[in-house]
């Protein structure tokens, strides 16, 4: 029965670890609602620490192709992660139309697009480091490589 | 005596001990002092159209000058922006600012016609242009003196003038100020004689207090540019 409670609290220490690791840069997520009759919603919430290691197993040939036109555009998406990350969480547009409304703001080290619209909602938030980690993994793609 | 001189030291100690710990404390405080002390770049514009569109965008003028040199499209490259193509009619730019510069505190041009009222000054450090337009004038009486209220106004206070807008967008009545410090200016020409440097432009404008350098209202919008320490858009954000 020891055994037993000990093998339990191995597991779940175990996973507190591992999902205090995964989870350690936040969270990336995006979700989108159409309001329509059958209407998309995608509610994605992945941990953002992941999305720089997965791209480590992305063939290079894939990156490559992804980031042919968006390589150039790299270190300067890289300079505004890395300048953001030094502001206090503000918001740095906003556009009211009607019952239409964009918000672009920083918030807990996350940068977030938030787009209300009568025909579809869209949140989007991604932690400026997990930024920072791709393009940097993107722009040291080398072609040919 | 060797006690004391012990109780003495372990005293010195825990006080410079305790100074440490206090100092430790406080510098994520200084750290987040200074971010405060940035200065932002507004632009807030806002339709009177049935709808109400409203634009805000607010930057922090450190970020653009760490951006802007890693922006290298067209004419613009390392912060500074080319401009051996723009048409300045024969004039030199950099020798008409000169002699702004050295010129002292007056009005250089007014131009009052039956449509536009124009007037180019300097102004303890500042270039200031107004330029208003009646071309679309409803009640041209009425819109002399409505201007003319704008220009009291604006001067009590830059931020008052919604009355005199709303009376502006009544009668058609555009109006135009912009204000630009002439350190600005010689920054932006500190470059080559084809170059404006933006990044200097930027820094200058930095190191200047709060100010209002943009100011157009006319029937359709409201515009407004300005730069202050604060990291909104005024205090109801973009329903202001």
């Amino acid at each position: 029965m020891i055994v037993l409670a000990k093998i339990g609290l191995g597991f779940a220490g175990a996973v507190a670890l591992t999902g205090a690791y995964a989870f350690r840069e936040g969270v990336m997520r995006v979700d989108v609602d159409e309001h329509r009759a059958n209407g998309e919603h995608v509610h994605m919430w992945m941990p953002a620490a992941a999305v720089p290691m997965v791209l480590h197993f992305v063939p290079q040939r894939y990156l490559q192709d992804a980031g042919h036109d968006a390589r150039k555009w790299m270190p300067l998406a890289q300079t505004v992660a890395h300048e953001l990350a030094k502001l206090p969480d503000s918001t740095f547009v906003e556009v009211k139309d009607g019952e239409q409304h964009v918000l672009i703001s920083t918030q807990n080290g996350a940068i977030k697009i938030d787009v209300t619209d009568p025909q579809e909602t869209v949140h989007v938030a991604c932690p400026l480091s997990t930024i920072e980690d791709i393009t940097v993994e993107i722009a040291g793609t080398r072609p040919g490589a | 005596m060797i006690q004391l001189k012990l109780r003495r030291s372990h005293n010195a100690f825990k006080y410079a001990s305790l100074a440490c710990a206090a100092a430790l404390l406080m510098s994520p405080l200084a750290g987040r002092a200074q971010t405060h002390g940035d200065r932002w770049l507004h632009v807030r514009v806002v339709s009177s159209d049935a709808k109400g569109e409203t634009v805000c965008v607010n930057v922090p003028l450190e970020m653009a000058q760490m951006v802007l040199p890693a922006i290298n499209q067209k004419e613009l490259h390392g912060g500074k922006v080319t401009i051996d193509k723009f048409d300045t009619n024969g004039v030199d730019l950099r020798a008409l600012m000169d002699a702004v510069r050295k010129a002292k505190d007056g009005e250089f041009v007014t131009v009052n016609s039956k449509d536009q009222d124009v007037r180019v000054a300097k102004q303890g450090g500042y270039l200031v242009v107004h330029v208003t337009d009646n071309s679309g004038h409803i009640h041209h009486h009425l819109n002399k003196d409505a201007n003319k209220d704008v220009d009291k106004k604006q001067d009590q206070n830059a931020g008052s003038t919604k009355d005199a807008a709303a009376t502006n967008v009544a009668t058609n009545v555009s109006h135009v100020e912009v204000k630009i410090p002439l350190a600005v200016v010689d920054a932006l020409f500190s470059a080559g004689n084809d170059e404006l440097d933006l990044v200097a432009g930027l820094r200058a404008l930095s190191a200047q207090g709060d100010t209002e350098l943009v100011s157009v209202k006319d029937e359709e919008n409201t515009v407004r540019v300005w730069v202050d320490s604060k990291n909104t858009n005024g205090p109801e954000g973009a329903t202001r």
